[in-house]
């Protein structure tokens, strides 16, 4: 069964702090500050200020929805780490949403989210009727040949847009993390795990380069 | 009268993480839980910590380590009085993950945060463990941190010199890996060099020829490889008594070095006439039995009390970290939900900069 009372719902994946509260399945407040750092600092204030202006406290909160990602890894972790942190003092359950999945919330399918990942590179996931494609990171130029009808959204859908040369690119149903505090009012019902950063990136750590010596016996 | 504490202290700026619950009574302090994951297989193949690494592991373990650590102690977190966080300094994804995590915790359960700077933790936990009296002498020695601290009270610290580039710690990983030795190269080179020569290879000891409390490490690594590729340039490949007599003349400096600077230390420390003198190791490399054998001869030759706390507390910890909470909580302190994690956060800030100088400010 679906949350039913107050799901708090945030992001700081990329350049910014976002939250949003969810009553009943609708939005009541909304906050989103654009910021290149200091997410750790403004987080915490920023979702007390939110739950303020709604008139409620910690305590009444149901469950808790955070963007897992794929982004900035220490924004990420920002957010994934915090909610653990919550999920553990409030003994609610605290639901990972990923970034891609929160951008496809309410958009008819089929769509592709394409987010920018640098280096020439995109974060990609399909939602069809059939359901999701596997998260993966990709080179713009390799994008899945599948995704030419699809609608594109997401910080590269022009870029992929360009590549594909088909489709439309549409913007988002609704803001990120009302999307994430949807979606984890959803899913609040059943046994989730704990949320988890989606990294699809590897911690680009090389072994060491000297080999040890020969040891003689 | 003091009132009973109880705090729960989270740490996550290196590759431990840690949750601890540790009670402050009228007798004293006592810990009720100290849970540590370590993360020595994941940096295993890289041959030293990685940060990003270090960072994923940290904010996926440590909720787990608090629950664990509420557990063991028997309480809950109705029962707590605070949550103490390493706040700096070290590598800042596994502190932020750290700081972020705290912050959850304390918002939740309508708890106090309070901010510890992790070397404040080290040089608090003589008091903790052996309730060694204030002012005394502390020689920190780690894997990232080596510096001599007159501990003075909980936030009043006085720093006589240190490390101008590697530390002890890390100077012992990369001599291991250059040998070939397995890591941590701490214990694996203190093996080897039981039954090594001292003498057979020279090394120098690096800045001894100048006054201070200063310390250089990096020079040493560079003597150990020349010599290694000496060895291996001659024989083909590296002697297993090679090996013992590099890694025993390596120790041998090493030792040499902290125990002339602790002799100049404690003179500095000494005039300021404590009523109690006492020296205390702390840090990983405290666990190296010749390097401790010698500090505490150093000790005893000016009649100061030597203390080392146990190996588990010696190393990176929690319940250091909860100690150094209730201590600045007792002053008072206290920070908000804006808490910053910090990279570089030196303790006696009125010292001149060791390390980084630069507009991010001192590393130490």
């Amino acid at each position: 069964m679906p949350a039913e009372g107050y799901v708090l719902g945030f992001d700081t994946s990329a350049a910014h702090c976002a939250a949003a509260l969810l009553h009943a399945g609708r939005p009541v407040a909304e906050r989103r500050e654009e910021m290149s750092k200091g997410q750790a600092e403004r987080l915490m204030p920023l979702l007390e200020e939110l739950l303020a202006c709604a008139g409620i406290g910690w305590h009444d909160l149901a469950a808790i929805g955070v963007g897992t990602g794929p982004g900035n890894f220490t924004g990420v972790r920002i957010s994934v780490a915090a909610a653990r942190g919550l999920a553990l003092s409030l003994g609610i359950p605290a639901i990972g949403v990923s970034t891609l999945e929160a951008q496809a919330e309410g958009l008819p399918r089929p769509v592709t989210v394409v987010e920018d990942a640098r280096r020439g590179e995109v974060y990609l996931q399909s939602f069809t009727a059939d359901g999701a494609s596997e998260p993966a990171l990709l080179p713009l130029t390799e994008l899945p040949p599948g995704i030419a009808g699809h609608a594109l959204t997401g910080s590269a859908a022009a870029l992929a847009y360009a590549e594909v040369q088909a489709g439309e690119i549409v913007e988002p149903a609704m803001p990120l993390a009302e999307a994430i505090a949807r979606i984890a009012a959803r899913r609040a019902g059943t046994p989730q795990p704990r949320p988890a950063p989606l990294y699809l990136r590897s911690a680009d750590a090389a072994p060491p380069s000297d080999p040890p010596p020969v040891i003689l016996d | 009268m003091t009132r009973t504490l109880t705090f729960l202290g989270l740490e996550s700026s290196c590759d431990d993480t840690a949750a601890a619950v540790v009670r402050m009574e009228e007798t004293g302090p006592r810990i009720l839980a100290s849970v540590v994951a370590g993360q020595t297989a994941l940096h295993a193949p890289y041959g030293g910590v990685v940060p990003e690494i270090a960072a994923r592991a940290h904010a996926e373990k440590l909720d787990l380590c608090v629950e664990e650590a509420l557990a063991e102690a028997g309480v809950t977190l109705a029962d707590l009085d605070g949550v103490a966080v390493t706040a700096g300094p070290g590598l800042i994804g596994g502190v932020m993950s750290g700081v972020m995590c705290a912050k959850g915790i304390a918002a939740g359960a309508g708890l106090p945060l309070v901010g510890v700077n992790h070397l404040a933790g080290h040089a608090l936990t003589p008091q903790l463990t052996e309730g060694l009296a204030f002012p005394y002498l502390l020689l920190l020695v780690s894997g990232g941190h080596c510096q001599f601290l007159i501990a003075h009270g909980p936030e009043e610290f006085t720093r006589l010199g240190g490390t101008i580039d590697d530390a002890p710690g890390e100077a012992f990983d990369k001599t291991a890996k250059l040998l070939g030795l397995p890591q941590p190269g701490g214990p694996a080179v203190e093996a080897e060099a039981m039954s090594g020569d001292p003498k057979a290879v020279h090394f120098p000891r690096p800045l001894l020829d100048r006054p201070g409390c200063d310390m250089s490490f990096s020079g040493l690594k560079t003597a150990l490889l020349r010599a290694r590729d000496a060895e291996v340039a001659e024989h083909g490949g590296l002697r297993r008594q090679a090996r013992r007599d590099l890694c025993a003349g390596f120790q041998a400096a090493v030792t040499d070095v902290l125990a002339e600077k602790s002799r100049r230390a404690l003179r500095e420390y000494l005039a300021h006439a404590p009523e109690h003198p006492a020296f205390a190791v702390a840090g990983g490399v405290a666990a190296n039995a010749t390097i401790r054998a010698r500090l505490e001869q150093v000790a005893a030759e000016v009649g100061a009390t030597f203390a080392a706390p146990p190996l588990k507390l010696c190393t990176d910890n929690a319940a250091m970290i909860a100690y150094a909470g209730i201590a600045r909580f007792e002053t008072g302190a206290q920070d908000g939900m804006d808490l910053s994690a910090r990279p570089r956060w030196p303790l006696d800030r009125s010292a001149p900069a060791m390390l980084g100088s630069g507009k991010k400010g001192a590393k130490a």
